[in-house]
């Protein structure tokens, strides 16, 4: 008798558990963004700290996106004054962590990494045209080159495109370098070089085809 | 069927679902087992990744945290431990290593040490839930990412596949890379020397799933009392089987039982049984 009754109770007390836990389960997936925002942060996007690897720096500039995609008006229209710098990074993510202060430091600029920032950057006499997107706040907008300029496919962050002009077949058209991770260096040194070095190249195209420039 | 051909079946099948990434298969749902959502044909979230975020930093992503959670608790409150003999891919690589454990079981130094840690063995086993609680939830809410960063198994299933598919691609990243390769080393000589040595001793997401033991809707168990007692041969057979080290006749909802089945299989006098409720 006293073994039934002890059955029983164990019994409703699985019930219950089960009821509540389907129940929030349930309620999460049909109520809440939760399903996306496991997909779009942690599926979609490589955990390049969780690879335990960066992906190789190339600091060769491209007039190739993916899949051809044309560039964002925001960054066609940038490019009449100055390269645009395009830094991408998430709320949780250790390489965003090393990698924000390093590009602050070179930029000479202070924002909060949870938030959307941007300004016209005057760097050793020219102007950089900084884009930080922190895509668990950003808007679909400004998302969008984030698809557009991840050439080399690793969907990882930080992610960093540098956007410059270029000639090509007649016509001035913009000509992009996208950087991952913590560039494959070990040092912030070595990174702010890598950087330093990126932003010289830039410079350095843009200023031969600026004249013919029209976005 | 045969109950370890269909465990075997299981976890090969449920290895195969869990890497339909190339196929276009990405899903926003959390892995109810061990893999790394890094792997190159990941079709889902590491549950551990996924709690990390949620607590990063003192951030507090409620959902994130609570997510996985509901997900290990509706397996957990179905079968218990279960995923951990039947579906995690890791389990299945405990099999194969199994066969080697059991044979350097016998040599004299290994048995010796074996001896030696016999009386601190239940207490190791805590060490699991000090993972869990150490390096998932406290060092990450209070200074960053740790366990995953470090994580054997996102080594095994992240690192070494990317690096094989795309040699060329990626360099190590030396604050992780290094660190992380020892612990795998590590974790392939524990694996190699003590049966299913992870999950008896390292595994947060066995932690996360052995309190459902005691109250999941199917188990492992004796049959009735009296029968038991009358018809048991004491001949220790269920426990030399059990790859989770448990005293089988002993054992009432042990959180370490993992219902791989072989003790059901094992006992001569069929007196131990999948049980519902």
């Amino acid at each position: 008798m006293k073994k039934t009754s002890k059955k029983k109770k164990q019994f409703f007390a699985q019930l219950i558990f089960f009821i509540l836990i389907t129940g929030s389960l349930s309620g999460m997936l049909i109520g809440t963004d939760v399903y996306e925002e496991v997909h779009d942060s942690l599926v979609e996007v490589l955990c390049l700290s969780c690879l335990k690897l960066d992906p190789k720096t190339t600091k060769e500039f491209t007039f190739d996106t993916v899949n051809n995609a044309a560039h964002a008006e925001y960054v066609t229209d940038n490019l009449s004054s100055g390269i645009v710098f395009l830094h991408y990074s998430e709320d949780a993510c250790p390489g965003c962590d090393i990698m924000l202060p390093i590009v602050q430091d070179l930029l000479s600029v202070e924002y909060e990494k949870k938030e959307l920032f941007s300004a016209n950057v005057n760097y050793e006499g020219q102007q950089i045209n900084y884009f930080y997107t922190n895509l668990d706040h950003a808007t679909p907008g400004r998302t969008e080159p984030f698809e557009t300029y991840d050439i080399q496919n690793v969907k990882g962050l930080p992610m960093f495109t540098i956007v410059t002009l270029g000639y090509y077949s007649g016509v001035i058209k913009p000509k992009l370098v996208t950087l991952y991770g913590t560039l494959g260096v070990d040092t912030y040194e070595q990174r702010m070089q890598v950087l330093e070095e990126v932003i010289e190249d830039a410079f350095t195209l843009w200023n031969e085809n600026i004249p013919g420039y029209e976005p | 069927m045969k109950t370890q051909f269909k465990r075997t079946l299981s976890q090969i099948l449920i290895f195969l679902s869990a890497n339909l990434g190339p196929l276009g298969v990405k899903t926003g749902f959390c892995y109810p087992f061990f893999y790394c959502n890094s792997c190159p044909a990941a079709t889902s979230a590491c549950p551990l990744r996924a709690l990390e975020v949620g607590v990063f930093q003192n951030s507090f992503k409620w959902k994130l945290l609570l997510f996985p959670l509901l997900i290990i608790g509706f397996f957990g409150v179905l079968t218990g431990r279960a995923i951990c003999g039947w579906a995690c891919p890791i389990g299945l690589l405990q099999r194969v290593t199994a066969p080697v454990a059991r044979r350097l079981k016998k040599i004299p130094v290994i048995k010796h040490m074996g001896n030696m840690l016999l009386p601190i063995e239940p207490k190791l086993r805590y060490l699991k839930y000090l993972v869990l609680i150490g390096l998932v939830f406290f060092t990450t809410a209070l200074i960053g990412f740790m366990f995953t960063n470090l994580c054997p198994i996102g080594f095994l299933t992240g690192t070494i596949p990317t690096l094989l598919l795309y040699p060329s691609e990626f360099v190590f990243n030396s604050l992780f890379f290094y660190p992380a390769l020892v612990i795998f080393i590590l974790f392939l000589i524990l694996i190699f020397i003590v049966e299913r040595g992870w999950c008896r001793y390292f595994c947060p997401l066995g932690a996360l799933f052995a309190p459902f033991n005691k109250i999941s809707m199917v188990h492992v168990a004796r049959v009735d009392e009296d029968t038991f007692q009358k018809k048991c041969l004491h001949c220790n057979a269920c426990s030399d089987v059990c790859p989770m080290g448990i005293d089988v006749t002993k054992m009432n909802r042990d959180p370490e039982c993992i219902l791989c089945g072989k003790c059901v299989e094992a006992c001569p006098k069929n007196l131990i049984e999948f049980k519902k409720r």
